[in-house]
This record gives structure tokens, C-alpha cells and sequence, in this order.
């Protein structure tokens, strides 16, 4: 397989996606299978070539000599394909059954599938430019997705998220000139690429620029002081919530960071400096503000936002860790917590479509009325949780391994923080699972008479993700092994 | 042969699950036809006992065989590299697993005729035989991380006991169990990230594996983790700080959870304890500094505190659980002294605890069952209701206070003992002291049952009184464990030199 196959799995999405509102489909079916057929195929193609690692590269354009869009395919690349192409047509299978409350499909099928293909982008980039101009192209296309429903408070979300995202993308651009400038080339390479000759004395200013930029990428994974966009998106149709707020945009975000990190300025360049306390400090505050405000939230959406919100700040944790193992626990988490956050956010969609019920004190005895949902959503719960046995506890083991591995106080109290969080977690999670199961005694159950599990479709991704829980939690070593290589690669 | 550790862990698994989705299913056909599902009659009930009672006894004979028949060892699979989920029997595993099956199998039958008035009962064996099985797998567990892995499980699995009524009450005190017991297992998890780093292995040997170049000048944070780990998996055991969950769940649980929950799952957090601090640490790493103050004082303020809190209690079934709080921080005494007498009397307590205050509690929940008694002075006259009973409760109640020649004699004289000769300054007098004025308060919380139970005087008229039968079913196992109580009192020695063993094997 060559590199022509990486093109091809960026825009094939893109391409079709635009076509859905042209085509002439007769029926909903038809679209249906249209749409489930494409992403299949996209999915099949880009497993195929992360199975085969094709070498080289493609050059998409050349916007001068050394300024271009091209892509190929690395181990971090590999990861974060993976993830989307495994998830994208179980979730696209699972919007088929949601999206028939809401209208407007046809538009929101094409952007949802468009972002695919520009999620793939991300993960194919080969430098910091190409990276950059997918990263923008995803905040547009998202856009539309949030502002679906068309309602007031829905076109509110959409203006915070766009605003905090060019916010967040214009001090990336300054990252990405200053890579330029004081790089030996705009490709990703382990380990970084900064020329010490070019900088001289200007490390401080660098490293200014490294907090500047990571803060700039961070703001799509909801750290705070930028979370508030990603609890407010919530209105948004589940599947985005799903798998874009859980996923795609929020992991696109993480992927950044750690390029940059590991692969543009380099953890040798920033390990032990004032710029990684500087970002390590709100990582480890996000960590556990998230959780908290989980905790204080009632609506069942926005508290798994709240939680996505804390996860992801495991992830750029082990990123920030700056060393192979740190970036192992946050490859794990990243791909772990995809699968649990998507799988929780589909219980919580399936209720949604099915019952009309979004509060949490609005779920008393679910869980004998859609015992398949919330068995999902308990395991999910679990994971999140981090008790051994399911996939949670292996990329938590991991992270905390590189903190404790680091011997930095900061990272210690990092560890505290991933544990206050776990409690948390579980005070959210399992509040939920024993109001769905033990309403109480002399509960009306003749109050929810017309609450039933959803179809299969529905079902079957939540089976998928919680079998894949504890298959990942029980074998981690298949995944673990291949991220050790990635990281090894860093050495 | 190492693979039929399995056999005693996955049975009762199994076989609970088995109840649990068999009862989900049927309720699931019920409610398709439209019906409810009708209240079982005596002989499905019969059926579901006759079940319960052959897995329960089939596996505890299995566990108990096994683990008395060598150091079997077995790895179940490896949940990362270098880290298997592996079962090892050792002196220490066995006396547990031999302890918590003749208990699981007493109670058991106890409830065969309780759980008739609670309700649910196939739900509740169901997960009575899981939190067999899991228990078992603790004692087997021959590394930190299984055993961690299965007390979490323990903590998931044991919840539902705790609510099982479905009252308000009974949901909230499950929640307060959980988290506390959520927040317990991560301070211990929080040491064995550390551990891990700085052990050679997790796999326990006796005296510990912590490697001093691994370590280097990490002791500060070591030292901390160590302490996280005690107040974590002192949560289970009731220690203070994270005490309060045990007087609020212990109590809400049908009589014979209350029994296992006090009895024995509080104990797993001492087992916990015993294998962080004397099998992976060491005893030496600790010795001398501020970690083994705290945890003296610690041991010793809830000593004190659970008795005072017993002796104002007038809800009895919660009167027993703060009684719980204090004695097994009685035993958390005897470890933290770090001497072998003091670990030998702390082993014998475990036992003797074990078997005292699975009787108290049973007791408690006879008078339930005939009389719906819960408060203490609503007991007066008992005694002449149910004389069998009280006697059982006094004999049990004679030994927890310490009078010889009962057991509690034996295990709290070798508690002082170990206090005394171990090198602890001022702890070296107070330990013994505190346990004195406990032993006091223990009598004036335990002992008023039993005298205003055949003495009455005028607060309950004799002739109101009417004799009440006793059930047989609840009656031997009763009569079993408080014969128990008080024999190994008096032929204490095959588990003194035991307990020795173990004691000197670690330290």
C-alpha cells in the first residue's frame, strides 16, 4: 500500500459528506445506507492502513517552497486514527435511531461525516502547519453540529465554542510561527525540533511561547480556565456530544498538545523547566475542578461533559509529564477513555430519544425498566471509576507509574489529585447507577410505565464499548506494548 | 493442585450470579405476561436454601482443604507486565479463609429462617455466595494489586446487603459505605503506585521487599504513602477518621449481613493492613517514626472512642457496631506496636472478634425476628422469652469484655503483653491502660442486656411475657459460635503457637 491512501481517507469522507444533500435518495433508508456505507468504507480503509503502515509521504499543496499540507503516518498517528476509525460508524449507527427526533438530518449527517474525514487530517498531518489548518477546518465544521437544534440557547453554545476556539487557535498560530522560525524543519519529529543555535539566549522567550501554545490547544480539550465551552455544547444531538465532545474534537485537542510537546519543541527542551510547572499547575486543577463541578451538576448530559472535562486533563497530565512513560499513560487514557465516555453518553442519548427524561432525579427505577442501558452505563461508570479489571485502572496505573517514575512533587501532588478525582468520579457515577436500581421501597413503578430499552441499533454499540472495557482491562498488553514503541521512539 | 485455589473463588461466583440472573430473567418473563412476580412459596424456598447451603458448604470444605494442604500458587492471567493476578496460600491466608468459611457457613444457615421475614431472598443469597467467593479470593490474593482488585470487588459486591431492605435509610447508609470505603481503597491505592516503584516485587514475603536503592531519598513520600494506606484500608476496619460509615451501614443490613459485614468484612481491612505493612513494606521501615505514632494513637483513640459512643448507644444492633468500631482498632493496636507478642495477640483477637461479634449480632437479629425489639431498653424480660438465646449472648458477651477463662482473655492478655515489651515509650502504658478502661466500658454496654434480660425488676411485668420459641436454625449456629467463643478460650494453644508463627515468620 502507498502513501496515495492517506488522501484518500481524508477527503472521502469530506467528498461524500458534501454530497448527501445533492443526491437524490428517495427515502430515508436509502440515505442510510448510503451514509453507514461510506463511513464503513473510510473506517475499512483506514484500518487497513494503519495495519499496513505505508512510508513516505503525500503532499496535499504547496503553498510556497517549504510551506506545505502533507501527510503520512506515525505511531501517534496511528493511535488517534484508530480510535475515530473503530468509533465513527458505531456512532453512526447509533445516530440513525436518535436523529429520528430531530430535524434537519440531511445537514447534519453531511457535517457529521465532513468532520471525519478532517479528524483524519489531524491525525495523518505530517507537520505543525497541516496540523493547524485541520485543527481550524474542525472548529468550523463542528460548529453547525452544535447550533443544531436552531434553539436560543443553542446558537449561545455555538458563538462561546467558536469564540474560545479561534481564541485558543490564535495563540497556537503564535506556537506554530515560532516553530517555524527556530526549527530545523516544520515536520513532526521525536524528540523536537528546535535549533539551540537559532536560539541562543532567547530560551526564556520560547519557553513563553511553549505555555502560549499549549494553552492555545488546550482550550479544545476544555482545560480550565477554558472549560465553560464544552458543558455549554451539551445541547447539542448526542451523537455529537458523544462522539465529538467525548472523542474527536476534545482528543484532537490532547493529540495537539502532545505533538507539539513530544514531537515540536521537545521534552528535553521544556523537561524541568518553570513552562512545565506553568502547565502542569492548571492540568492538575482541571483534574479535580471537572470532577467537582460533575458532582454539582444535576443535568445527566452536562455532568458527563463536566467528567470528560476532568479526563482529558488525565490525558494531558501524562503529557505533560514529558517523558516516554508519561506519554504511554496518556495514549492509554486516551483511547480508554473514548471508549467509556462514549459509551456513557450513549446511555444517556438512549434515555434522552426514548423517555424525554435529561435530570438525573428523573432516572429513580430506570434501571429495571432498561436494564441493557444501564448495565452499560454501570460499567462505564466503573471504568471511569478505575477498579481493576475493567480498562480504567490500566491507563491510571500508567499515568501515575510515569508521575511516580519522575520523582517531581508537582507530579505527586498530581497523584492526589488523580485519586481525589477517582472518589469523585465514583460519588457521580454510582449515584446515577443506585437510583436507576434501587429506587426505594414503595417506588411507583407505573410512573415510568412507558420507559423500555431502545432497539438494536442502539444496543449494539453500548454492547461493543462495554465488552471492549473489559477485554482492554483484563489484556491491556496488545495496546500497551505497541504505545511503549511509540514511546521508545522518543528516547 | 494450585489450580484448585479457583475452585473455591469462582463456585460461589458463579453459582451467586447465577441466582441473581435467574431471578432478573424469570422477572423479565413476569412482566411480559403482565403478572408480578408471586412471593415464593415454602418449597421454592426450601429448593433455594437446599441450593445455597451445598455451593456454600461444597466450596468452604474445597477452600479449607486446599489451603491446609501446601503452598499452592496459581496465576490467573497478567493484567499488565509484571504484574499477574495471582493466588498464593500462606500461614496468614489460610487462617483467614479458614476463619471467614466456617463464619460464611454458620450465618448462612442462620439465615435460612431470617431472611424469611426480610424478603428478596434470592437476591440475597445471590450475593451472599459472590462476597463468599471474593472474600476468598482476598485471602488467597499472593500480590498487592489482586488483592486490591478483589477488595474493591468485595466493597461492589457487599453494598447491595447493605440496602437491601430498600428504604431510605437503608440506600443512604449503602452510599456513605461505599464512598467511605471508595475513599479507603484509593489512599491505599495511592501507596501501591508508590510501593510498586520502590518494591522489588509486589508479591508478599514475609518482612517486606522494599528496596532501599530503589528508594533513595524518598523516604518522606514513602513514608506518607504508608500512612495513606493504614487510614485507607482502616477505613474498612472503622478506624478514625473514616469510622463513620460502619455505626450508620452495619446496623440498616438484615441481622445476619450485619453479622458478616462486622464479623468478618471488617477484618479484610486488617488483612489489607497486615499484607502492605509486614509483607511488602517491612516492619523496619516504619519503626521509630511518625508514621507508627500516629497509627498507635489512632488505634487507640478509636479504642476508646467506639467504646464510649457503644456504652451511649440505645439502638442495640447500632451498640454492637460501635462496639465493632473499637475492638478491631484493638487489633489495628496490636500490629502498630510492631512486636511478635503484640501481633500474636492481634491474630487471636481477629479470630475471637470474629466469632464474638457474629454471635452478638445474630442475637440481636433473633430478637428482631421474634420480637421486633431494636432498642436496648425495650429488652427488658428477654431473658425470659428467650433464655437459649441470652445465654449465648452472655457467654459471647463474657468473652469480649475479657474474663477469663473465655477467649477475649487470652487474645487482649497477649495485646498488653506486646504493648508492654515493645519498645514504645509512653504508648507502652497507655496501651494497656486504654484497653483496661474499654474492657470496662465493653462490660457496661454488653452486660445491662443480659442482667435486665432475666431481671426485669418492675420494668416488665413476667406475666406479659410469654415464653417464645426458638428456632432451631437460628438457634445452633448461635449456639455453635458462642461455644466456639468460649472454648478457645480455654484451649487457646494450638492458635496462640500458631499466631505465633505468623508473628515471628514477618517479624
Amino acid at each position: 500500500m502507498s502513501s496515495a491512501i492517506f488522501p484518500i481517507v481524508v477527503l472521502l469522507p469530506i467528498v461524500a459528506g458534501v454530497l448527501i444533500p445533492v443526491l437524490p435518495f428517495g427515502n430515508r433508508k436509502n440515505m442510510m445506507i448510503y451514509i453507514e456505507g461510506v463511513v464503513l468504507l473510510n473506517a475499512v480503509l483506514a484500518v487497513a492502513m494503519l495495519v499496513c503502515q505505508p512510508e513516505g509521504e503525500f503532499v496535499l499543496f504547496r503553498f510556497t517552497h517549504d510551506l506545505t499540507l502533507s501527510l503520512h503516518l506515525d505511531g501517534m498517528g496511528t493511535v488517534f486514527a484508530a480510535i475515530i476509525s473503530v468509533l465513527w460508524p458505531l456512532a453512526t449507527l447509533y445516530s440513525f435511531e436518535y436523529m429520528t427526533h430531530e430535524r434537519h438530518e440531511k445537514v447534519f449527517f453531511t457535517f457529521y461525516t465532513v468532520t471525519f474525514g478532517i479528524t483524519m487530517g489531524i491525525a495523518l498531518a505530517e507537520d505543525v502547519v497541516t496540523m493547524y489548518c485541520f485543527y481550524e477546518m474542525l472548529t468550523l465544521v463542528t460548529l453547525p453540529l452544535i447550533m443544531h437544534t436552531l434553539t436560543r440557547e443553542a446558537i449561545l453554545a455555538s458563538r462561546t465554542y467558536l469564540y474560545y476556539s479561534l481564541g485558543g487557535a490564535a495563540f497556537a498560530f503564535i506556537g506554530v510561527v515560532f516553530i517555524l522560525i527556530y526549527g530545523t524543519t516544520s515536520n513532526f519529529v521525536p524528540g523536537g525540533v528546535l535549533d539551540l543555535a537559532k536560539i541562543g539566549d532567547r530560551t526564556n522567550l520560547l519557553l513563553l511561547i511553549y505555555v502560549l501554545c499549549f494553552f492555545g490547544f488546550s482550550v479544545k480539550t476544555a482545560m480550565w480556565p477554558f472549560s465553560a465551552w464544552l458543558p455549554k455544547a451539551g445541547v447539542a444531538p448526542t451523537p455529537v456530544t458523544a462522539l465529538l465532545h467525548a472523542v474527536a474534537v476534545v482528543k484532537a485537542g490532547a493529540f495537539t498538545v502532545m505533538r507539539v510537546t513530544y514531537y515540536s519543541f521537545g521534552t528535553e527542551f521544556l523537561k524541568g523547566t518553570w513552562a512545565q510547572t506553568a502547565v502542569m499547575i492548571p492540568v492538575i486543577f482541571t483534574i479535580v475542578y471537572g470532577c467537582s463541578r460533575a458532582l454539582k451538576e444535576t443535568h445527566l448530559k452536562r455532568r458527563l461533559a463536566w467528567s470528560t472535562v476532568s479526563n482529558l486533563s488525565y490525558i494531558l497530565f501524562g503529557a505533560v509529564l514529558m517523558s516516554p512513560l508519561g506519554l504511554v499513560g496518556a495514549l492509554s487514557h486516551m483511547i480508554f477513555h473514548a471508549t467509556m465516555k462514549i459509551c456513557s453518553f450513549f446511555c444517556a442519548g438512549a434515555v434522552i430519544t426514548k423517555t424525554g427524561r435529561e435530570y438525573i432525579h428523573q432516572l429513580d427505577g430506570f434501571g429495571r425498566k432498561m436494564p441493557k442501558v444501564f448495565a452499560a452505563f454501570t460499567v462505564s461508570g466503573l471504568a471511569l471509576m478505575g477498579v481493576p479489571g475493567l480498562c480504567g485502572f490500566i491507563s491510571k496505573w500508567n499515568l501515575v507509574q510515569a508521575a511516580v517514575e519522575s520523582g517531581n512533587p508537582l507530579a505527586y501532588a498530581g497523584v492526589a489529585a488523580l485519586l481525589i478525582s477517582a472518589l469523585l468520579t465514583a460519588i457521580y457515577m454510582l449515584t446515577i447507577t443506585i437510583r436507576a436500581f434501587f429506587p426505594g421501597k414503595g417506588f411507583d413503578y407505573s410512573t415510568i410505565s412507558d420507559v423500555e430499552d431502545p432497539s438494536w441499533m442502539m444496543l449494539l454499540p453500548l454492547l461493543v464499548f462495554a465488552v471492549a472495557m473489559v477485554v482492554f482491562g483484563l489484556h491491556p498488553e496488545p495496546i500497551l506494548s505497541r504505545l511503549g514503541l511509540i514511546a521508545a521512539s522518543l528516547r | 493442585m494450585g489450580a484448585l485455589l479457583l475452585l473455591p473463588v469462582f463456585l460461589p461466583v458463579v453459582a451467586g450470579t447465577y441466582l441473581l440472573v435467574s431471578l432478573a430473567v424469570e422477572k423479565q418473563k413476569r412482566k411480559a405476561e403482565g403478572g408480578e412476580l408471586p412471593e415464593p412459596d415454602e418449597e421454592a424456598r426450601k429448593k433455594l436454601h437446599t441450593r445455597v447451603l451445598a455451593v456454600l458448604v461444597v466450596s468452604a470444605v474445597l477452600a479449607v482443604v486446599v489451603s491446609w494442604s501446601g503452598d499452592h500458587s496459581v496465576t490467573l492471567f497478567e493484567l499488565m507486565k509484571g504484574i499477574p493476578v495471582y493466588f498464593r496460600v500462606d500461614d496468614i491466608g489460610r487462617l483467614f479463609v479458614t476463619l471467614v468459611s466456617i463464619v460464611w457457613v454458620l450465618v448462612g444457615v442462620y439465615s435460612f429462617v431470617y431472611m424469611e421475614h426480610e424478603g428478596k431472598e434470592q437476591r440475597f443469597f445471590g450475593f451472599y455466595l459472590i462476597v463468599y467467593g471474593v472474600l476468598v479470593a482476598l485471602c488467597f490474593s499472593g500480590n498487592l494489586v489482586t488483592l486490591y482488585m478483589f477488595y474493591e470487588i468485595m466493597t461492589l459486591t457487599s453494598m447491595p446487603m447493605v440496602l437491601h431492605n430498600g428504604s431510605h435509610e437503608s440506600i443512604m447508609a449503602a452510599l456513605k459505605y461505599l464512598f467511605y470505603s471508595m475513599c479507603g481503597a484509593y489512599l491505599g491505592l495511592f501507596a501501591i503506585f508508590f510501593l510498586y516503584r520502590y518494591c522489588d516485587t509486589l508479591t508478599f514475603t514475609a518482612g517486606g521487599t522494599l528496596n532501599p536503592e530503589l528508594l533513595g531519598n524518598n523516604t518522606w513520600i514513602l513514608l506518607i504513602a504508608v500512612f495513606a494506606a493504614l487510614i485507607g484500608f482502616g477505613a474498612k476496619a472503622g478506624m478514625f477518621p473514616l469510622h463513620a460509615w460502619l455505626p450508620t451501614a452495619h446496623p440498616v443490613a438484615p441481622s445476619p449481613a450485619s453479622a458478616v459485614l462486622s464479623g468478618v468484612i471488617a477484618k479484610a481491612g486488617v488483612l489489607a493492613i497486615i499484607r502492605v505493612v509486614f509483607y511488602i513494606v517491612g516492619a523496619d521501615f516504619i519503626r521509630g517514626t511518625w508514621v507508627q505514632t500516629a497509627w498507635m494513637t489512632l488505634a487507640l483513640l478509636t479504642v476508646f472512642m467506639g467504646s464510649m459512643m457503644a456504652f451511649r448507644e440505645k439502638i442495640f444492633k447500632k451498640r454492637l457496631a460501635y462496639s465493632t468500631v473499637s475492638q478491631v482498632s484493638y487489633v489495628l493496636f496490636g500490629l502498630s506496636v510492631l512486636s511478635p507478642v503484640g501481633m500474636t495477640g492481634a491474630l487471636l483477637h481477629v479470630i475471637f472478634h470474629m466469632f464474638i461479634k457474629c454471635a452478638l449480632f445474630l442475637t440481636a437479629g433473633t430478637f428482631i425476628f421474634r420480637t421486633g425489639k431494636t432498642r436496648v431498653e425495650e429488652l427488658y424480660g428477654i431473658g425470659k422469652q428467650m433464655p437459649l438465646t441470652v445465654w449465648c449472648y452472655t457467654f459471647a458477651s463474657l468473652a469480649l469484655i475479657g474474663i477469663p477463662p473465655t477467649s477475649g482473655f487470652v487474645s487482649k492478655w497477649y495485646l498488653a503483653q506486646g504493648a508492654l515489651s515493645a519498645n514504645v515509650g509512653a504508648f507502652g502504658w497507655a496501651g494497656p491502660a486504654i484497653l483496661l478502661v474499654s474492657a470496662l466500658l465493653t462490660a457496661g454496654y454488653l452486660l445491662p442486656v443480659t442482667t435486665n434480660g432475666f431481671f426485669p425488676g418492675n420494668k416488665a411485668n413476667p406475666e406479659e411475657l410469654p415464653r417464645l420459641s426458638e428456632p432451631k436454625g437460628m438457634l445452633i449456629p448461635l449456639a455453635i459460635l458462642a461455644a466456639l467463643t468460649v472454648l478457645l478460650g480455654i484451649f487457646p494453644n494450638p492458635l496462640i503457637s500458631f499466631a505465633g508463627q505468623i508473628a515471628s515468620s514477618v517479624l
